[in-house]
């Protein structure tokens, strides 16, 4: 899942650099706080760890073999301050030393890697866990299906990288100057692979580690468990820097379709009353008729999706106008706002106690 | 297939702390990388690195490609090693994801095979992204070949990154060697004991139990280290040493880095 | 001389595992002392309270005068103070080179104390001469044997010119060439200032390093004397667990005999 140079356009990965440089900013701060002085040698042995966990070829279930990310154990001994550091410090080893992902795409490794895998991963651990006994099962289950959905969350965020490349980046014959293929390709292809063997891999190198300190060293697991006694090495509720890592992802998912949508205009022949007259957006929907069409879609969703992909020029390749690229901007746009109006909500309603989780 | 995953797994290890020490020789050579200040280096070679990022046209890229093997030529890096370790390499995994975007693309047909068409613009964004991972990894390293890691790292300061960020890159480098020896060894240990080959379910136990006891020493490990930083004085402000200085080769190096990757972005703009 | 480290009564608990229960000993200035006890007694958790890493949970810990605290320890002057005169040399090197380079090893500590750049420069090429370590200045210290890293480790802490070395098991896993050399080391010490004051289970080199030897029983100092009264005391050593008895018979005879650790020759 490492990305490297070439794929994604400068503008994407600057972006990508702001997004990353927020996550770790915040996080080396929060853990500063917390840790004081033993940041350091903590954190760069976990990254070393992890390192060597990413390393791991190993069997999974069906025949194949597979390499975990490590992200989730890093962030379930350490919270997820310290799991978005020790994954970027063990990436930039990796770009850096082994060529394991590029230069320029640093930011966008670490921000699909480190920050979306290890958030996922901790909002569904302390979620599917909560209040459960540290050597319980349903920590072992939990960390599985946390590894599970972070590595699958990360493997989306960067096939979205992708596949928005053609479309947003190519030259004046249309060759697209970066990843060339758009996300209805994109997106299928990045997800098959992670959705079965890192996915798993991921899985089950995170429940076989929690299974054993859940024997051999409890007290590891503490920390975000969520239970009273737990160090706070942890997240506390809408704590001032994690939420603002939070608004920044909300932002980015509310204004990257809305940015394509300017990129359209840029180009395109468009003009505001050619859009309001739906007879030309019908006409544009039906002449993607070569892409399947999900069964029944409300009418309200078939038009907004069409919103995004209308202004784009007649000449433009015909992938870019495909019903699904429409959905999939839809749908990141209406999680972009949900995020949004989450975070709203919680800064105005009360707190209901400590081991609430935000987001 | 089934060699079990316990012996490729060493054999990566093993790979991992050969490959650390072939850099090394490469950066004790005399050439044209290695006699700038390693600051130069890392702003000079990440700035051509940028500038292939920038730039939409395949001419220029093949430029900065050769750019990049004159550069590799000129500072001793055997080209050999070059084709094998890193060419051939990236091609491997860069055509996989490239070839296809052949007959993906749509645009001016070229060729046709049955129902596959393969058009100029498939033809160009393939070329376009093989070139561009291409030139770009052979920057990043010949920036690693010709530098010992540990001026890489301080020369990172000159981006301005905090001193702990620095701090940790270099203490995580140190003991990946450690940690890798320490598993590999657990593995060694563990395959000696073992008759025949394991079933994969017991394959992915080993793993997880490897794992959770590198873990439980490494944070042992991270303990200790805390307390001998305590020893020498540590007190929560990481101070770095680095006696690097700039002299007139080293900026006439820059401006000609820098000069080559404006030009190219202006070109290929 | 006057006395340099003063003990009385501490207590000490890892994670509520008691290590040190009640410990009380003096060390004066210039003394050589021997910390003798099998693995658990105590002696690496002494010389750490010793050099103020971890604090008495019960009792008091003194060094010239002054109780250790972790109040005091929050005070930059007299930590970075206190740090340059005692030093310690961890048993386990690579939890003491945790640097990328040799030299960048030798030179943390005098960086952590603030010195000028060309005082440190001067000094830590003066340490690594000194330990014949200065063709080693770039290496990484994975590529370091045993001894070498253990020069290194030496060079770094004697670069502060301390005033109190505290040594950890410094000869175990070490081979005899680079064991000999640090014995020796050791016994320059021999009439200096400095205090040094030396962990060990390995008896046959307690004579070479040591005036006065503590023992040290499950966490409290259970004899103490000078090596020529400790050493052939068999039932004293016995019982600590830094001999064993080792019975083997030849044909239909059983013999009994006491064992060093070091597993040397031994009589019939």
């Amino acid at each position: 899942m490492h990305i490297p140079d070439g794929y994604l356009s400068p503008s994407t990965c600057a972006v990508l650099y702001a997004a990353a440089a927020t996550g770790w900013y915040s996080a080396l701060k929060r853990l500063k706080r917390m840790l004081l002085t033993r940041v350091v040698p903590l954190i760069s042995v976990f990254a070393a760890f992890s390192f060597v966990v990413m390393m791991f070829n190993l069997p999974l279930p069906g025949g194949t073999t597979g390499h975990a990310l490590g992200v989730t154990i890093a962030t379930i001994v350490l919270g997820p301050s310290g799991g978005i550091l020790a994954i970027s410090i063990a990436l930039v080893i990796q770009a850096l030393f082994f060529g394991d992902g590029g230069i320029s795409t640093l930011g966008a490794n670490c921000f699909n890697m480190a920050i979306i895998g290890s958030l996922v991963a901790y909002g569904s651990y302390r979620m599917i866990a909560a209040g459960s006994s540290i050597t319980s099962r349903r920590r072992v289950v939990s960390a599985a299906i946390a590894g599970y959905l972070a590595v699958n969350a990360a493997a989306l965020v960067a096939a979205i990288e992708f596949g928005i490349q053609p479309m947003l980046f190519h030259d004046a014959r249309g060759t697209p100057l970066y990843a060339p293929y758009p996300l209805s390709i994109a997106i299928p292809a990045m997800m098959i692979g992670h959705l079965t063997f890192a996915g798993l891999a991921e899985a089950v190198i995170t429940a076989g580690v929690v299974a054993y300190l859940q024997a051999a060293d409890p007290a590891l697991l503490l920390s975000t468990s969520g239970l009273a006694g737990g160090e706070s090495l942890t997240l506390r509720p809408a704590s001032g820097s994690l939420r603002r890592l939070w608004i920044a992802v909300a932002a980015l998912m509310l204004l990257t379709p809305l940015g394509i949508l300017a990129a359209g205009t840029a180009w395109g022949e468009w003009s505001p009353s050619q859009l309001a007259k739906t007879g030309v957006v019908k006409v544009q929907v039906s002449k993607s008729a070569n892409h399947p069409s999900p069964a029944a879609v409300p009418a309200g969703l078939q038009k907004l999706a069409t919103l995004w992909t209308a202004p784009f020029p007649a000449y433009a390749p015909s992938f870019v106008r495909s019903r699904a690229f429409g959905y999939l901007l839809s749908a990141m746009f209406a999680v972009g706002f949900l995020l949004a109006a989450s975070l709203f909500l919680h800064r105005f309603l009360p707190r209901r106690g400590r081991t609430e989780y935000s987001g | 297939m089934k060699r079990g995953f316990l012996e490729s797994t060493f054999v990566g290890f093993a790979r991992v702390v050969t490959r650390a020490m072939i850099s090394e020789e490469t950066a004790r050579r005399r050439g044209l990388l290695q006699a700038l200040d390693p600051r130069v280096r890392v702003v000079g070679l990440f700035s051509l690195v940028l500038a292939v990022t920038l730039s939409r046209k395949i001419s220029v890229v093949v430029a900065l490609l050769t750019v990049a093997v004159a550069i590799a030529i000129l500072s001793r890096v055997s080209l050999f090693v070059l084709v094998k370790r890193v060419w051939l390499v990236v091609l491997g995994f860069t055509a996989v994801i490239a070839v296809p975007a052949i007959f993906v693309t749509p645009g001016d047909p070229v060729a046709t095979f049955g129902f596959l068409t393969i058009t100029e613009q498939g033809l160009r964004t393939a070329a376009m992204l093989i070139l561009r991972v291409e030139t770009a990894v052979t920057f990043t390293t010949l920036l690693i070949l010709c530098t010992p890691w540990t001026h890489v790292l301080k020369a990172l300061r000159a981006f301005r990154l905090p001193k702990e960020a620095i701090a940790m890159l270099a203490m995580t480098h140190r003991y990946v060697f450690l940690l890798v020896e320490t598993a590999s060894q657990m593995l060694e240990s563990r395959r000696s004991r073992t008759v025949g080959i394991l079933k994969p379910a017991a394959q992915r136990r080993m793993a997880a139990r490897t794992a959770g006891v590198l873990l439980s020493k490494s944070i042992e490990l991270s303990n200790e280290v805390y307390l001998a930083m305590q020893s020498r004085g540590f007190r929560g402000d990481i101070q770095i040493l680095s006696d690097f200085r700039l002299d007139a080769w080293d900026y006439l190096g820059l401006t000609a880095f820098l000069l080559a990757g404006g030009l190219a972005v202006w070109m290929g703009r | 001389m006057p006395v340099l480290f003063e003990l009385q009564d501490a207590c000490f608990e890892y994670d509520g595992i008691p290590a040190l229960r009640g410990l009380s000993l003096e060390i004066a200035q210039g003394e050589r002392v021997a910390l003798l006890g099998a693995n658990g007694s105590g002696k690496s958790t002494l010389l750490r309270i010793l050099d103020a890493l971890h604090f008495a949970s019960k009792g008091s810990v003194s060094f010239d005068g002054q109780r250790l605290t972790p109040e005091l320890f929050q005070r930059d002057d007299y930590a970075l103070a206190f740090r340059r005169r005692v030093a310690l040399v961890f048993q386990n090197p690579d939890v003491q080179l945790f640097n990328p380079t040799v030299f960048d090893e030798v030179a943390f500590g005098p960086l952590q104390l603030q010195w000028p750049k060309e005082t440190i420069l001067s000094k830590v090429a003066e340490a690594m001469e000194l330990m014949g370590v200065t063709h080693l200045r770039d290496r990484p210290p994975y590529r370091l044997s045993g001894g070498e890293k253990k020069r290194v480790a030496l060079a770094s802490v004697l670069v502060l010119d301390p005033d109190v070395l505290l040594l950890d098991e410094p000869t175990a896993t070490l081979d005899p060439r680079s064991q000999s050399q640090v014995v020796d080391l050791i016994q320059e010490w021999k009439g200096s200032s400095k205090t040094v004051i030396t962990a060990t289970h390995q008896l046959e080199i307690v004579e070479d390093i040591a005036d006065r030897v503590f023992v040290l029983e499950e966490g409290r100092v259970a004899a103490t004397g000078i090596p020529p009264e400790i050493l052939p005391n068999y039932e004293l050593l016995l019982r600590a667990n830094l001999v064993h008895a080792h019975r083997h018979s030849h044909g239909s005879v059983i013999h009994s005999h006491p064992h060093l650790h070091s597993h040397s020759k031994h009589e019939h």
